[in-house]
């Protein structure tokens, strides 16, 4: 094999996710009605806003070799703060606030505190006291939608505000802001991954923690700011959601975390830590949105989705596998 | 000094008997109920009313969540049959997995009362339901008026939909409601479930199909939440209050408040506090395994009929359709006014 073509070989690896979310879109646009238009693909990529942003978090704790189950109960605490204090209706609080545009930044703030907080909280008991992150933070998942239920009192938060709600209407090229902003999530978090210290450190760390530790990296205080990361990222995921539903309810996000990790696996995040990247997990989530789509426009039983996410992380696994099994004869 | 202490064990003795005597005079007994899950307005808004009006006739009541899953509450159901309780009101997560829980507890002798989720596949002492599949019907009906309104003619095309395609709940309600539209062959049906009654599965739903069949004319969801997300949806793809009409079921406050905004059409009720009265006003005959006599009765200013059916004495509460008209009428369980009244208990 030449020089070109083995670089060729190894884009086409390295990039595998895309590709298939491609061809799996030039098929649903070829065989499924009313799937090719513009206002599909953009709906796709609006829907897949709050997913893509709560994978990133995910992603981060697993390329770091860890874990995070709560990502999703984070983001439903930080809907439920949001819209508790600026939703109109229900059990919203309507805070008044002057000028108006400072709910922006206030409902913002106060969901990244909250999310801030939960991961400090998972990534002291992990680091620190040294618990398993799975059972820390499956006790997070549970413990946190309990405040979700037992701050609403199993009530609805309606009628956000709209200067916060702005981020849902207005659109640019058809795009809804909030759109933007997961694409800026997506690209500035993969900046971080490839370029920063602190993204290379989380790597190599997830590859190997005790060799990162005898080179001299910070492992304890890396791995805690991942936590803490993927924390305000749900959060930030969980204000993307009650800008889209106006809103929040008691079981808003119910579901996600587990279309996160197929989003993650199929992206090319290996679950064993210290392998994948940020870009091939928004493939990976928009290649779920586009399925989910394609059998909402069929008409398939809606469980159809779930059989078809949960075949697609296997294969997932599977090709991963090839590729290293294919690396290495490269090698 | 060892006199002194008898003494004052005695009288401690005796403060607590009278104490506990006293408590006896004023509860009649304990009931639990047995909630499939507190994420839901309606059910949390269950826990409230009738511990109001259970409490207005005499009995304390606890409460336990089966967080929507089936196995918990038959776990929890074995538990309470267990503390023998006077009572335990059920609102089942699936109505027909629970029927071997209700017979156990019976056997037991414990009295059992269905709310809101009717089992007819086992006898109990008493249901109190608005009717799931009368829910539907009720709907068909505000789906015929809302189309005439809209299109002159019961036609055009309806978007249902559903709660998790997993609750016999939701299934009953289109079970009801695509049964009375059969009848009307012009009217398009389109049927999706927003999986885990999770409102932004709602709002992609009514974001794609408004895409695929703009000419949609109404957005039927089976429980207020869900049609918070479609309306932010129909918002966000530059729709008006009124460009497509919108219907749920349940009655819960933010559908009220969505029909005081003008983007809800019409809200099938399901009446909270008459059914959860009803319960109340039958609970001493249920403790006491008294005959629950066939007829009509005034609950909370509602005329309800108790008839008896295969499963046992049944009191079905219609739920009324809410449009801009009636909306503020306090009787409304999603305008939060309970009734001044207390509940008064059959004689």
């Amino acid at each position: 094999m030449s020089p070109g073509q083995r670089r060729l070989f190894e884009f086409v690896l390295d990039n595998l996710v895309w590709f298939i979310l491609f061809v799996v879109l030039a098929i649903f646009s070829a065989f499924v009605p009313n799937y090719f238009q513009p206002q599909i693909f953009i709906n796709i990529i609006e829907q897949s806003t709050v997913l893509g942003v709560m994978s990133i978090g995910l992603a981060i704790v697993i390329i770091a070799g860890h874990m995070d189950l709560s990502v999703e109960s984070v983001a439903a605490l930080s809907a439920m703060v949001t819209g508790m204090m600026f939703a109109s209706a229900g059990i919203g609080m309507d805070i008044p606030l002057s000028p108006g545009w400072l709910k922006v930044p206030a409902s913002l703030a106060a969901g990244l505190a909250v999310g801030g907080l939960i991961g400090l909280l998972n990534g002291v008991l992990v680091v620190k006291v040294k618990l398993d992150a799975f059972i820390v933070t499956l006790a997070s998942f549970i413990w946190v939608r309990g405040t979700v239920v037992a701050l609403s009192g199993g009530r609805s938060a309606q009628g956000l505000a709209s200067e916060i709600r702005w981020f849902a209407i207005q659109r640019v090229f058809g795009l809804p802001l909030s759109a933007y902003i997961a694409i800026l999530c997506f690209v500035v978090f993969s900046v971080m991954m490839m370029k920063t210290r602190f993204g290379r450190h989380l790597t190599l760390i997830g590859g190997n923690e005790t060799a990162a530790f005898r080179a001299g990296i910070k492992v304890n205080k890396v791995l805690i700011t991942a936590f803490v990361m993927a924390g305000m990222i749900s959060a930030l995921a969980g204000w993307l959601l009650a800008i889209r539903t106006s809103g929040a309810t008691a079981n808003l996000g119910l579901g996600m975390l587990f279309q996160a990790f197929a989003a993650v696996v199929i992206g090319g995040v290996s679950l064993k830590g210290g392998i994948g990247g940020v870009p091939g997990v928004y493939a990976g989530v928009l290649l779920l949105s586009s399925i989910n789509t394609a059998i909402n426009l069929l008409h398939l039983p809606a469980e159809y989705t779930q059989v078809i996410q949960g075949l697609l992380v296997l294969a997932a696994v599977l090709l991963d596998t090839l590729k290293h099994t294919i690396r290495k004869r490269l090698a | 000094m060892k006199r002194t202490l008898t003494f004052g064990a005695m009288a401690l003795a005796g403060a607590m008997t009278i104490a506990q005597a006293g408590y006896a005079q004023d509860s009649k007994g304990t009931v639990y109920y047995l909630v499939p899950t507190l994420l839901d307005e309606f059910q949390t808004g269950s826990i409230t009313a009738l511990e109001m009006f259970l409490g207005q006739v005499g009995y304390d009541m606890e409460t336990l969540n089966a967080d929507n899953k089936t196995d918990l509450q038959q776990t929890q159901m074995n538990d309470v049959i267990a503390l023998a309780p006077d009572a335990i009101i059920l609102a089942a997560v699936d109505f027909n997995a629970l029927a071997p829980g209700v017979e156990a507890a019976r056997a037991a002798g414990i009295p059992v009362v269905i709310f809101d989720r009717q089992i007819d596949s086992v006898e109990s002492d008493f249901t109190s339901v608005a009717g799931t599949i009368e829910m539907g019907y009720t709907a068909a009906a505000e789906v015929q008026r809302l189309l005439t309104e809209r299109n002159g003619a019961v036609e055009g095309k309806v978007l249902q939909i559903l709660g998790d395609p997993g609750d016999p709940y939701t299934l009953d309600i289109q079970q009801g409601f695509e049964e009375v539209m059969a009848d009307f062959p012009e009217v398009t049906i389109i049927t999706h479930p927003a999986m885990q009654w999770e409102a932004s599965n709602a709002g992609t739903i009514a974001a794609n199909q408004i895409v695929t069949d703009p000419d949609i004319d109404i957005i039927f969801s089976h429980a207020a939440h869900l049609s918070v997300a479609v309306v932010a949806a129909l918002e966000s793809a530059g729709k008006a209050p009124g460009d497509v009409y919108v219907m749920s079921s349940n009655g819960a406050p933010v559908g009220l408040d969505l029909i005081r905004q003008g983007w809800m059409q019409s809200e099938v009720e399901q009446p909270l506090y008459a059914q959860a009265a009803a319960v109340a006003m039958f609970m001493d005959k249920v403790v006491n395994h008294e005959e629950i006599a066939d007829g009509e009765y005034d609950v909370i200013g509602l005329p309800s009929v108790v008839t008896h059916e295969a499963w046992g004495a049944t009191i079905k509460i219609p739920g009324a359709a809410i449009n801009a008209e009636n909306v503020d009428n306090p009787t409304f369980w999603g305008n939060l006014q309970p009734p001044a009244d207390p509940v008064t208990p059959v004689e």
